[in-house]
């Protein structure tokens, strides 16, 4: 120790910890706060599962107890009672993985199915911990952060010292907490929490011409999600679902982007990319009910040329012994349904090497799965549509939207093969049969390196996000990638200002318009200045070389509730309409605003220990005062004899 | 450890010289002056000792002969000091007799003599206790508490209290003794004072507790 901040840093040690927040809907709250406005202080103890405690506690709770803690909460009022604050350990690598994880529900979103056998368990495992409500702040620890609570519990325990006892000091003080703020409603009028979304980013494959007359080119329309959530707000990867669903379309946009001749394809291919979509599809909705308005968002694209969606769900799981298993998902049969299917099948047939199988999804399936297609359908039930997926009739994702669901997770075989198969189906499907001949569908081949670089960059904390295929287009945030939706700032627009975009959609925003770009007139010209030529955007303007103009339909669409509108400065919420069904269903999520998250450790001391310090100090004050005064009457007696 | 602790230590390490102030020194403004003047000759020994030191700081090494070679040629540069202080004082007290003398009034009386001692020797305690303890108290006022494995019985501002208590009794005492065996001539007096200063000192070296105090002066 050189100094006394020094000293102050060893007394307290700072943990970093990923918080559980409060989040609000328009009925009530979810999520984790601490009960009022001061700091949790409690002390560190152990869980396991037979205590019952005694005061106050901060529970340590280990990684594979998590489900049965949190049941014992539910059912156990008295031990419930007495827990001041909860943190959870990170995984330990040698946990047993087989038994699964994930606090949500049984059938997520369950209220938006086009359908009505809404108990039907596609996430069985889901124990929907995380849509409870907590009065006490919940973390989960680093790995390096795990041993130093852990040595601290077990300092606890071992003390014979009754008098001092390692504490955890939680500050998760939520500004509705401390503004009585409980719902969605009053909370977004008081402006002490802000709505769920962000922005959602489509391109078109050729760029589509605006300016030309010859609009009529029915449209294939593509898509994945980009977030997922998880009981801790700060560690959603989602790595199988949705994002290597992502991932497998990026790959395959960027397999279809060198294919020549794009520009005699019979469709026009369009991709788009949600977010929002695990608090109630507040990308998917946002986007139908612009594209409904003919806004700006989506200029360029018709409603009614629509003649196919396909999703991309979660695909990272289907590699089983060389073998990679796909399922198809489809709701009502069609034509533009089953012309996709064949493409498939012969999509699968070009692929013979690579053992690949997609075979339809089981008939006693109540419907699709949970996915962005379900509001296309609440839309409008005769869309063809088709969900992709790696499992059957219950999620292979035993971690599904848990801190859980990382790179570990997945498979990278899984994820080309899909990518192999989405690109070679559009090709089939845009060509119309014409040129989908032998040499150019097995020219088109997926970039494996992308696949894995994607997945080291988007799904793990090294390189993550510092990597160079990112940095090669934005200047990222933060390192460690995330992928939980999060708030939308300031007034939604069409093209928001950079600040108010998060990393992963203004990658996802670069990465698309670079790769379904021709070069503008005037090659590599700069755009500091905006870009000349209507039809062209600007390309990696946050690096050095700051920007390309390229040609490219590369748009963001706001993602948010259909409930919610933007005016003046404040959010406000909208009554249920009931030409927007699926917006009379939306919870309306937001989250509350704070001022600070920390986790903090430290040793105290009995407060009497403190009281008999100060009695001892007074007391040793007196005493000498008295020895002095006695000292001085004897000598002056004795000196006085002389 | 709140308020009501970071009170307790402070005042364990500094309640006795507040009383000693009071009853004793408060009384006659000279000896005020002395306490000062004599606090401000500890601190100037102690910047001149860091310059010196300066360029072989941070001591890395784990073992403890360094800090003792740090204490002994402190303490020997203190004991030195003591000598011209007391060589000051004399000069002083010759003025005074002198004084006296010519205005009819009496000259020092020996209790006078050892008042005078006394508070210089009270001014290197408190500074010996403000600048080794007091300086480290904020954190007490904290929530936290803190134990040195090396004494892990009390914390760690109770130890540095106390120890502060220690040196504020010698550093008192000691010159009283000092002063006393200079004017005599008496040997063993004068020899006695460093050395236990000497002692305390390595004591605390050897203990290590008070090497995370040398450290935190670096």
């Amino acid at each position: 120790m050189e100094s006394v901040p020094d000293l102050q840093k060893s007394m307290y040690k700072f943990i970093d910890g990923y918080p559980c927040v409060r989040l609000l809907n328009l009925s009530g709250v979810i999520g984790c706060s601490n009960p009022g406005r001061e700091m949790v202080v409690a002390p560190i103890v152990r869980y396991k599962n037979a205590i019952a405690l005694s005061q106050p506690s901060a529970v340590l709770v280990s990684s594979d107890e998590i489900q049965s803690f949190f049941t014992r909460i539910w059912h156990d009022s008295s031990f419930a009672g007495n827990i001041a604050g909860v943190i959870v350990e990170s995984e330990n690598e040698f946990q047993n993985k087989s038994k699964g994880f994930s606090p949500a529900g049984k059938f997520p979103l369950a209220e938006f199915a086009p359908y009505q056998n809404t108990s039907y368990e596609w996430n069985p495992i889901g124990s929907g911990i995380m849509w409870n409500a907590y009065d006490f702040p919940v973390f989960l620890l680093s790995e390096s952060s795990t041993l130093t609570l852990q040595e601290a519990a077990i300092k606890n325990e071992k003390s014979k010292k009754a008098y001092i006892a390692d504490v955890a000091e939680f500050d998760l003080v939520m500004q509705t907490t401390k503004a009585g703020t409980h719902d969605s409603e009053t909370c977004l009028k008081e402006e002490t929490c802000l709505p769920l979304g962000g922005y959602s980013v489509w391109s078109s494959l050729p760029p589509i011409n605006v300016s030309s007359s010859d609009q009529s080119k029915p449209i294939i329309l593509t898509m994945a999600s980009m977030d997922s959530a998880s009981f801790f707000r700060d560690k959603s990867l989602g790595a199988d679902s949705p994002l290597s669903g992502l991932i497998s379309l990026l790959a395959a946009i960027d397999a279809l982007s060198h294919v020549d001749g794009l520009d005699d394809l019979t469709k026009q291919l369009v991709f788009i990319f949600f977010t929002g979509e695990s608090w109630g599809y507040l990308g998917s909705r946002r986007f139908l009910y612009e594209l409904d308005l003919q806004s700006e968002a989506v200029r360029g694209l018709n409603n009614s040329l629509i003649e196919m969606a396909i999703e991309i769900g979660s695909v990272g799981k289907g590699f089983n012994q060389g073998i990679k298993r796909f399922y198809t998902h489809t709701a009502e049969v069609s034509s533009a349904t089953n012309e996709t299917l064949k493409a498939l099948k012969h999509a699968q047939d070009s692929l013979k090497s690579e053992h690949i199988i997609v075979s339809p999804a089981n008939a006693s399936n109540p419907g699709i799965p949970p996915s962005s297609l379900m509001s296309f359908l609440r839309k409008n039930s005769l869309t063809s549509g088709l969900v992709l997926e790696d499992f059957d009739s219950v999620f292979s994702n035993k971690f599904y939207h848990s801190h859980l669901d990382n790179i570990s997770n997945i498979n990278s075989s899984a994820i080309v093969a899909a990518a192999s198969l989405v690109a070679r189906t559009l090709y089939i499907l845009a060509s119309d049969n014409k040129s989908a001949s032998g040499s150019a569908l097995t020219g088109i081949s997926v970039n494996v390196s992308l696949v894995e670089e994607l997945m080291g960059c988007l799904l793990d904390c090294d390189p993550g996000l510092s990597c160079e295929l990112v940095k090669e287009y934005i200047s990222p945030n933060s390192t460690c990638p995330n992928h939980y939706a999060g708030v939308i700032l300031d007034e939604p627009s069409f093209e928001p200002p950079p600040g108010y975009v998060d990393d992963m959609s203004r990658f996802l925003w670069n990465f698309l318009a670079d790769r379904t770009s021709i070069p503008s007139e005037n090659a590599s010209s700069s755009c500091s200045q905006g870009c000349s030529n209507k039809g062209a955007v600007c390309v990696r303007e946050e690096t050095d070389g700051k920007g390309i103009c390229v040609i490219s339909t590369t748009r963001y669409v706001p993602a948010y509730s259909t409930r919610l509108k933007f005016e003046s400065g404040i959010w406000t919420v909208l009554p249920p309409n009931s030409s927007d069904p699926m917006g009379m269903l939306d919870p309306v999520w937001t989250e509350s605003n704070w001022n600070a998250i920390g986790l903090r450790v430290y040793t105290v001391q009995d407060a009497a220990y403190d009281r008999i310090v100060l009695v001892a100090g007074i007391s040793v004050t007196v005493l000498a005062y008295l020895a002095i005064v006695t000292t001085r009457a004897v000598l002056t007696k004795a000196l006085k004899r002389d | 450890m709140t308020l009501a602790a970071g009170i307790g230590y402070a005042l364990l390490a500094l309640g006795p010289s507040l009383s000693l102030f009071v009853s004793v020194i408060s009384k006659k403004p000279f000896l005020i002056l002395t306490v000062l003047s004599s606090t401000l000759l500890w601190l100037s020994s102690l910047i001149v000792l860091s310059g010196v030191w300066r360029g072989f700081l941070p001591l890395k090494s784990t073992s403890r002969w360094p800090y003792g070679l740090l204490i002994f040629t402190s303490i020997a540069f203190q004991e030195g000091l003591r000598v011209l202080f007391w060589k000051v004082y004399k000069r002083l007290e010759d003025l005074l007799d002198d004084f006296a003398d010519r205005v009819s009034k009496p000259r020092l009386y020996q209790t006078d003599k050892m008042e005078i001692a006394l508070a210089g020797g009270l001014g290197h305690g408190v500074a010996h206790a403000v600048f080794f303890c007091l300086s480290l108290l904020t954190p007490a006022f904290g929530p936290a508490t803190f134990f040195v494995d090396r004494c892990s019985q009390l914390p760690f501002f109770l130890v540095s209290a106390i120890i502060a208590l220690a040196f504020v009794t010698i550093h008192t005492f000691s010159m009283v003794i000092a002063f006393n065996g200079y004017a005599e001539g008496n040997k063993v007096d004068q020899v006695f004072v460093p050395v236990v200063h000497l002692v305390a000192g390595m004591v605390g070296v050897a203990s290590s507790v008070y090497l995370s105090f040398i450290s935190l002066q670096a």
